[in-house]
């Protein structure tokens, strides 16, 4: 009986960390799992020969990093169908496609009503007279991988960065942009 | 109990080499042609803004003045001698002097380094190196880490006064060009690593290095304009004007968060890969210490 209990308690271990080891964390990214953000960065103190770690303002941890001992895979191009109606509402959609801690379209594209947006991209001041379905820029959006793969174009869909209603409000205020 | 212990350690133990086979799946930003032995002047093909930057006696004010231009230069218009003024890198010198006299009063620690006969002068080319007895590439920030340890004073990488000790290491070689060799193993494979992982994305933005710095080099991105990799590293370590003395390694943390990118420990060997990469598409340029940049 005490045998059996122990080779479960083994198998039981050792599944579970083969799992770990796929999805776990590399050992030399700068984290602390005490902290509520858990990514930090080093910030260097006049005179001092120690460094001091500050707090990041979002987990990073949760995507895959440059290190050589992350072995989780970055997420594979994925289509998607909109499904149903696209019940968006444009102001939100502004708002993420405005806030350079969510969608932060406006790094690489014109927006109306920036006067610095970026140049990574097009500039999509009347992209609603584009005639583009609602369908084509809800793909654009998840992951645009799927039309161009070396697209640098991040995948706000697959990598989770957005929800489907969050991109739903996005496709519904760029249709207003004309 | 120690049995039961030891038998779940040895069980488990033999499962991890398997799991680490597998290279994970990667989205890549495409190569520009590096060749075998790059340098700064290749720049000339590239981005083709080497002519503006070359020479930092001959910097174009109209275009390091011009709020649309100025990335073209490269940041080497606050370089010594064009730019002259006093900054926070000038402290760090001096306080690198300090530190460094201290650490070197027998003249083991400039030894340890790899100065011959305490001579600083050129020693900053010799690095990033292969170090036997480091087992890995080293940058000139992780052999002062590892030789004041030696002398029993904690320096750790990326510190102020680590990189005050670089800059004043590196200040022997001002004028010097760089010129590492990446055509000879064991360099060759760190070049070809470090140029890997550039050109590799990650985070949630799914961003390389290369997608600012190849892909969108000069493009605008909201009130920054990304500059060339190469030409870079003859101004290292720097006196950023946000007021932060920084190494390659920490800007390194810092550019991947600006890129929504999980940074790394500084001096890790991701780290010091891209380093030797970079350094490599610096060759031909001269030291240039201490300089400041935005």
């Amino acid at each position: 009986m005490k045998h059996t209990l122990l080779a479960l308690a083994v198998m039981g271990l050792a599944g579970s960390q083969a799992a770990r080891a796929a999805d776990s964390l590399p050992p030399n990214i700068l984290y602390d799992a005490a902290r509520e953000k858990k990514t930090i960065w080093p910030l260097p103190v006049r005179n001092s020969g120690e460094l001091k770690y500050n707090e990041h303002r979002q987990d990073l941890s949760r995507w895959p990093t440059l290190s050589y001992q992350d072995k989780r895979d970055t997420k594979r191009p994925e289509k998607v169908e909109l499904q149903g109606p696209l019940n968006g509402n444009a102001e939100n959609g502004k708002k993420i496609a405005m806030n350079t801690q969510r969608g932060n379209c406006w790094a690489c594209h014109v927006l109306p009503g920036d006067p610095q947006g970026g140049t990574g991209g097009p500039p999509l001041i009347n992209v609603g007279t584009w005639g583009y379905s609602d369908a084509h820029l809800y793909q654009q959006i998840w992951d645009r991988r799927v039309a161009n793969p070396a697209t640098e174009m991040p995948p706000y869909g697959s990598n989770g960065v957005l929800s489907d209603q969050d991109i739903r409000d996005v496709v519904a205020y760029l249709q207003t942009l004309k | 109990m120690k049995r039961s212990t030891l038998t779940l350690a040895l069980l488990t133990l033999p499962l991890a080499p398997a799991l680490a086979a597998e290279a994970p799946y990667r989205d890549m930003t495409s190569y520009i042609d590096y060749g075998k032995s790059p340098k700064a002047s290749d720049d000339a093909k590239h981005t083709n803004t080497y002519q503006y930057w070359k020479d930092n006696r001959k910097i174009d004010p109209e275009i390091s003045n011009s709020l649309t231009d100025f990335w073209k230069v490269n940041w080497k218009y606050r370089d010594a001698p064009y730019d002259d003024t006093l900054h926070g890198g000038h402290d760090a010198l001096e306080r690198g002097e300090e530190v460094y006299k201290q650490l070197n009063a027998k003249g083991d620690f400039a030894a340890c380094l790899g100065a011959k006969k305490g001579d600083l002068k050129g020693l900053r080319l010799t690095y990033p190196r292969f170090d036997k007895e480091l087992g890995g590439i080293v940058g000139l920030e992780a052999r002062i880490e590892h030789c004041a340890a030696r002398q029993g004073m904690k320096l750790e990488n990326g510190s102020y006064d680590n990189t005050a000790v670089s800059v004043y290491v590196t200040s022997f070689s001002n004028g010097m060009p760089l010129k590492i060799d990446v055509t000879r193993e064991p360099m060759k494979s760190a070049f070809e690593r470090g140029k890997k992982l550039f050109h590799t994305k990650a985070g949630w933005t799914n961003f390389s290095c290369a997608t600012c710095h190849v892909s969108l080099v000069g493009k605008g991105l909201r009130g920054q304009i990304p500059t060339t990799h190469y030409g870079d590293i003859g101004h290292w370590p720097t006196w950023r004007s946000k007021d932060e003395l920084q190494s390659l390694h920490v800007r390194f943390t810092e550019c991947n968060r600006n890129a929504g990118v999980q940074p790394l420990k500084v001096g890790s060997p991701e780290y010091h890969d891209i380093e030797v990469f970079m350094t490599a598409l610096s060759n031909g340029m001269p030291v240039t210490v201490p300089s400041q940049r935005d």
